[in-house]
């Protein structure tokens, strides 16, 4: 594996946890009412 | 396909799978870990006290309540604190909040849970307004059972959350007087407390009198009708399920939470019930969760702050150290 992949697989991975938390918090901001950024960490 | 072809296609798989794993993973933890759970948890053992569930107090089906004793029964007197559960007058049950009545049962306090008579095809007479009168047919039989067990109770708090939150703060404000045991507080997150179809847009009902006339008179019980949306001449309909229009001087104190973005509980209607408290100079505190909805679910610190407060007040009004 280059460094090159290496960084990229991390950054992917970076992303998709980001994505993922931020998916969750949209979809019960909304049922629920809330805002995308802000407060808690994503 | 030649070699670099297929390193670059593996690798173009091996991307696509870890962003799948990273993103339902993270979106599982975000669902299932809350950070703040485990520091207001209690481990719950036999020695630190007893749960009796499903106590009778009226004929209806749903008129039972839980209650949550501390294992010393050595005191002369105890505060009992009550919560009501949430679920939109329409669901849940008091075994939701199980965790919330073992943390004040471990914390010297008598808890108890009360179901109520949910609105719904079983029940479609039940409203606000007799949810309201069930609370408080219980509260005696609550105070009788606590004393057959050997916990006299000298003082009370009250609290819900969402529905719960409304019917705590409708005991707290217009039955307190005739409560049986002296009500010393009440707290509550997201629990409507006044009911005027301008603050109710997120239903439509500033737009709809005849949707507003509807949810409000099943909401109360009584008859009101779109004309009388239409001339804002409604106020008594709605009195008996509105607890702001109950808070006087000598209510009591109120810890209350309200999310910024609320769309269940329209945040615009939170309104009446602080201006209320201000006005009336009751001793309150409010927490505004800025960019939460109806879970508080984007303000942690928020919640923090919130629990720091509710230990302070039942500290001040409940006297946890004088009755420890």
């Amino acid at each position: 594996m280059t460094q090159k992949r290496g960084i990229i697989l991390i950054l992917v991975i970076i992303l998709g946890a980001v994505l993922g938390r931020l998916a969750v918090r949209a979809a019960m901001n909304f049922l629920l009412g809330g805002s995308l950024f802000g407060g808690n960490f994503l | 396909m030649k070699k670099g072809e297929k390193g670059r296609m593996m690798w173009g798989w091996i991307y696509a799978a870890a962003f799948v794993t990273a993103f339902t993973a993270s979106a599982v933890l975000k669902l299932f870990c809350n950070p703040l759970a485990k520091k207001y948890a209690v481990t719950w053992n036999d020695d630190m006290g007893n749960i009796y569930t499903d106590l009778p107090y009226g004929e209806g089906e749903a008129n039972k309540f839980d209650l949550y004793v501390p294992a010393d029964n050595s005191r002369k007197s105890y505060g009992l604190v009550v919560y009501l559960h949430a679920g939109g007058f329409t669901s849940g049950d008091k075994s939701d909040d199980a965790d919330m009545l073992k943390r004040f049962c471990s914390m010297g306090y008598v808890a108890a849970g009360i179901n109520y008579t949910l609105f719904g095809a079983d029940h479609p007479q039940a409203n606000i307004y007799t949810q309201s009168q069930e609370i408080k047919a219980s509260i005696p039989a609550v105070k009788k059972e606590a004393e057959k067990l050997g916990y006299p109770l000298e003082r009370m708090a009250i609290s819900g959350g969402s529905a719960g939150g409304c019917l705590a703060l409708l005991y707290a404000y217009r039955d307190a007087d005739t409560s049986p045991i002296p009500v010393k507080m009440v707290f509550e997150m997201v629990g409507p407390a006044s009911f005027h179809h301008e603050d109710w847009a997120p239903y439509g009902l500033d737009r709809s009198p005849e949707a507003a006339a509807k949810l409000f008179s099943v909401m109360s019980g009584r008859t009101i009708t779109e004309e009388m949306i239409r001339e804002n001449d409604y106020d008594e309909e709605v009195r008996d399920i509105s607890a702001y229009m109950w808070v006087d001087k000598n209510s009591v104190p109120t810890l209350c939470a309200y999310g910024a973005y609320d769309k269940v509980c329209p945040f615009g209607s939170a309104k009446h019930l602080i201006n209320a408290l201000e006005q009336n100079q009751v001793p309150h505190d409010y927490i505004e969760f800025p960019h939460s909805g109806h879970g508080l679910q984007n303000d942690n610190r928020m919640f923090a702050v919130y629990m720091e407060k509710l230990n302070a007040y039942l500290e001040r009004y409940m006297g946890v150290g004088e009755y420890r």
